[in-house]
């Protein structure tokens, strides 16, 4: 038994241990006037089905839940977001090359067809990015259409 | 009796092998949608001898052949086909195409600094106004 409150003991010391490791979770900035939405290729449905399923991680507007502050979660978080940010991050639409702005678009269009995208971790975590099929689709038609509009300035 | 019964059956079968026997046609699209500047032929000769292995419609690489099939790009749509010159742009800059573990069995298969610099060229696409 002694051994048992020992070992618990062990563990809560460790948690509080790991709480002292420095992670920095990616910046938070609300006013980014690059960003894909304000651009004329996306409004209304989309512009919200984006918003609710990718732009917590593709964006420069994270929303971080108490627990990603606390480590080792917050480890993954920071991982997580500036992997996502690095791929695409919406936030910096304008800044995209038109060539690099194209391939994005295609990446989305089978990310999200073939439900690579919302990760399936993060939404165990955030039922509202559960994209349904209508969505999915919505989105992918959309992405398509971008396309042709931003290869006519081609 | 029965023989005439068997006669729609027989037909339904008929037609689905029909179907299952059509090669797969890439989709074809008005004409103000396609890439005006086709392939320049030094691109396709190099795309030809060290790309079109693996990444041709009847490959066995499959997903060679899923990320890229040659077989289809010049029938795709202009933003389609910018999209992939795009990401073959991204994969020559990180040095990641041809594999490694590919090279590894086939060192010939490596592009030579000319190849490189043709394909780069080539896939980065024209500029944008005003650069």
């Amino acid at each position: 038994m002694k051994v048992w409150h020992y070992s618990g003991l062990v563990v809560a010391l460790i948690i509080l241990g790991i709480q002292l490791v420095p992670t920095e979770l990616p910046e938070v900035t609300q006013d980014n006037p690059g960003d894909l939405i304000g651009s004329r290729i996306v409004d209304g449905e989309v512009a919200d089905l984006l918003q609710t399923a990718c732009y917590n991680c593709h964006s420069n507007v994270t929303q971080y839940p108490w627990y990603s502050h606390v480590a080792p979660v917050s480890w993954l978080v920071a991982k997580d977001v500036k992997m996502a940010r690095e791929e695409v991050n919406f936030s910096i639409w304008s800044e995209y090359e038109l060539m690099d702005q194209l391939a994005i678009l295609d990446d989305i269009y089978s990310t999200v067809e073939e439900k690579h995208m919302p990760l399936p971790i993060y939404i165990t975590m955030h039922a509202e990015a559960d994209l349904d099929d209508t969505q999915r689709q919505k989105i992918i038609e959309w992405a398509e259409a971008a396309m042709d509009i931003l290869a006519e300035e081609y | 009796m029965k023989r005439i019964a068997l006669l729609p059956a027989a037909a339904i079968v008929g037609l689905l092998f029909f179907q299952a026997s059509q090669k797969p046609e890439a989709e074809k699209h008005p004409d103000f949608l396609l890439f005006d500047a086709k392939m320049p032929a030094n691109v396709k000769a190099i795309v030809d001898q060290k790309c079109y292995g693996c990444h041709n419609a009847e490959s066995k690489n499959e997903k060679g052949k899923k990320k890229l099939d040659w077989d289809f790009f010049e029938a795709e749509k202009k933003s389609k086909q910018l999209a992939t010159m795009s990401k073959i742009n991204e994969v020559l800059t990180e040095g990641d195409m041809p594999p490694a573990r590919f090279l590894e069995n086939k060192p010939e298969g490596k592009l030579s600094e000319e190849e490189m610099a043709i394909l780069k060229e080539w896939s980065a696409g024209k500029k944008k106004k005003g650069e």
